[in-house]
């Protein structure tokens, strides 16, 4: 009457979803910074280049 | 102006709030973890086997407080995003839809682990039952916040009618709640009372009252971070995001 193959499942589903609630935020925030790095990056003028000066 | 009120003001700043976050959600995940490490420990290794139901019975040490989780966690998304629409608070709107996929997994393991309990407890994985049911109807409408948030693109506006979703769905945590009062249930009804006596054994309780506390610092943790996580999508084009320290990322 152990049940304990019923008791592993039970407990691997919550120590499944507690790590997903600690993994998922962490690679959002790291996404996030990385989108905006990269969108700061695109922005910003490239070394060497003279603001004013006309381009296309 | 009152200090605390100051404080308010200020949290709603995004930077303000990023550091916040950053800070304490660390502290809310870990002292989770040792609190649910007592907890699971107890349900385990401590508290002796069930004389009707054997070991089966730990189950209810994270079916119990997943599914309160559940009902506290729609709640506190309804009342974040009342305070959003009334207020127009960005930062409300933020908590209450960092809210939203946290409760989705309460409920999600709140139902797992109650089918696998019935299994061999009453040889069914699933029965039409009224606790059941509710309950899969409360992850269904945690589903529709999460899908409505995310098919809008102007994040205000999706925020807003993903709350109005969350206050309406609030009718139905009563119902949840007297379920296995008001209908003949399959489910068993209150065995644990926070007032009064429960009709578990009190050398029981104990890794129950861990887990209950755990889980909810846990959720802080997680709420801290998703909410941090919305507010730099949302800030993606400001000057601060980009020069937030390496360490707090």
């Amino acid at each position: 009457m152990s049940y304990l193959e019923y008791v592993v499942a039970a407990y691997a589903v919550f120590v499944m979803v507690m790590a997903y609630e600690f993994i998922a935020p962490r690679l959002q925030i790291r996404r996030a910074h990385r989108a905006a790095r990269q969108r700061a990056a695109r922005t910003a003028p490239r070394p060497g280049m003279n603001p004013n000066e006309l381009t296309r | 102006m009152n200090p605390l009120l100051r404080w308010f003001h200020k949290l709603g700043s995004p930077p303000y709030f990023d550091r916040f976050a950053a800070r304490w959600a660390p502290w809310g995940y870990g002292l989770g973890f040792l609190v649910m490490a007592v907890g699971l420990y107890g349900a385990l290794f401590v508290v002796p086997a069930d004389y009707q139901q054997g070991d089966s019975f730990r189950i209810l040490y994270i079916h119990v407080p997943s599914a309160w989780m559940s009902m506290a966690v729609f709640a506190l998304m309804a009342v974040y995003a009342a305070i959003a629409l009334v207020w127009r608070i960005k930062l409300c709107e933020i908590l209450a839809m960092a809210c939203a996929p946290i409760g989705a997994g309460f409920t999600l393991v709140t139902l797992a682990t109650g089918s696998i309990w019935g299994k061999p407890m009453w040889g069914t994985w699933w029965d039409w039952d009224p606790r059941l049911t509710t309950e899969l109807i409360l992850l269904f409408l945690y589903l529709g916040v999460i899908g409505l948030y995310n098919a809008i693109d102007d994040r205000r506006a999706a925020a807003r009618a993903a709350g109005l979703l969350a206050i309406v769905g609030v009718v139905l945590l009563p119902v949840i709640r007297y379920s296995v009062v008001w209908w003949n249930s399959l489910h068993q009804g209150q065995t644990i009372r926070m007032f009064g006596e429960s009709s578990m054994d009190a050398s029981m309780v104990w890794p129950l009252a861990w887990m209950v506390i755990g889980t909810k610092l846990w959720f802080l943790g997680a709420l801290l971070a998703r909410a941090r996580a919305d507010n730099l999508r949302r800030e993606a084009g400001k000057a601060w995001v980009t020069q937030v320290p390496e360490a707090s990322r």
